[in-house]
């Protein structure tokens, strides 16, 4: 009992850095792409459509990686794989 | 949260609603409602573009005919910008990989409750109605993807051509073993992040969904709130979807153009 309150505490806390540094990161990367975006519309206004067209898509792909951690983050909070290893250990 | 006390509680709510219909176990296990709704939001496609096509006209088109025009100029468009050669699967694959992924993130703009909870009356208890939700669909696109992608290579380089590049790219012929695994690693993570960034735009959209409908169910205000952040994110989604499809379907042309390109020894 006491093992999976440890094991849900730690996850929790886990999961919370985990969710802190994908955000970070997505955030932090948005404004790299939007600030040349702003600076490549400054230097050239007639390229807007094709600028924002690919401020979109680079923005996209780089929010595959925050993505990523956050489904992974949300298997831990929904499906916690370390509660089943204790469990199986405990029950074994 | 709970409500009158017999309502669920709210992890029970969204573990509910995060389980697939599924039959079989382990590595045979199908989830049913996934392939249910695939199948029939590409049913849905195919049987539109049937009749548009059978009823086209060419000098005054009529709405749905201009809509399907404009998807279809704005596909060829990417290709012409991107793709060397010609090759005549490139452009109905692109076409299909966008319109359908499109159509499947586009089931998660119907309320979250509504079809699940019509699917508990006929008796159906777990049902999941964005099918690229599930991992399954994603990764099947992405390894179809990943085939082809291995198969352009072998035809277009030969068996030699594509080993030779794993030998003696990135580096030059004195660190193989580097290549080796930098080239493999580079292969290797085409379908793992097409597949994933798929999946994890749209679990985390529909995450939030069932975040705001719990929000309706336990604030004072009542629905309100739903309402209000629920049409908000609502919006937002709608740029996500339309943007994971379309990036989606350029990665996909954009790999195959590479696989198209001979080999420059530049080194």
């Amino acid at each position: 009992m006491e093992a999976m309150a440890i094991v849900y505490g730690n996850t929790a806390i886990a999961v919370g850095i985990i969710l802190a540094a994908a955000g970070l990161g997505s955030a932090l990367g948005w404004g790299l792409i939007c600030s040349k975006f702003l600076e490549g519309i400054a230097r050239q206004p007639e390229m807007r459509p094709q600028l924002m067209g690919q401020m979109l898509f680079t923005g996209g792909l780089m929010e595959a990686f925050p993505m990523i951690v956050l489904g992974m983050a949300m298997w831990f909070v929904f499906a916690n794989p370390f509660a089943d290893a204790v469990k199986a250990a405990a029950g074994a | 949260m709970s409500q009158s006390g017999t309502g669920p509680s709210a992890v029970e709510y969204i573990q509910h609603h995060l389980h697939n219909n599924a039959i079989g176990d382990g590595f045979w296990m199908i989830n049913l409602d996934t392939m249910f709704y695939s199948w029939l939001t590409a049913g849905l496609l195919m049987y539109i573009a049937h009749i548009v096509a059978k009823n086209m006209d060419p000098e005054k088109p009529n709405g749905l005919q201009n809509v399907i025009e404009a998807v279809v100029e704005f596909v060829q468009q990417q290709i012409k910008d991107i793709f060397p050669g010609s090759n005549p699967l490139i452009g109905p694959l692109a076409l299909t990989i966008f319109i359908w992924v499109f159509f499947m993130n586009a089931m998660d703009l119907v309320p979250v409750d509504l079809l699940p909870s019509l699917g508990q009356v006929v008796g159906i208890e777990y049902m999941k109605v964005v099918p690229t939700t599930d991992l399954s669909t994603t990764f099947a696109l992405a390894l179809s993807v990943f085939a082809l992608i291995v198969f352009y290579n072998i035809k277009i380089k030969g068996l030699v051509g594509y080993i030779k590049m794993f030998l003696f790219h990135p580096f030059g012929k004195y660190l193989i073993p580097v290549n080796i695994i930098m080239t493999a690693i580079e292969e290797i993570a085409k379908p793992v992040s097409l597949g994933l960034r798929l999946f994890g735009n749209m679990f985390a959209g529909e995450l939030i969904f069932l975040l705001i409908a719990l929000l309706g169910g336990a604030s004072m205000l009542g629905l309100v709130p739903q309402i209000m952040l629920g049409s908000v994110w609502a919006i937002f989604h709608i740029l996500v979807i339309t943007l994971q499809a379309f990036i989606f379907m350029l990665l996909t042309i954009v790999y195959l153009a590479m696989a198209h390109q001979n080999e420059t020894e530049d080194h």
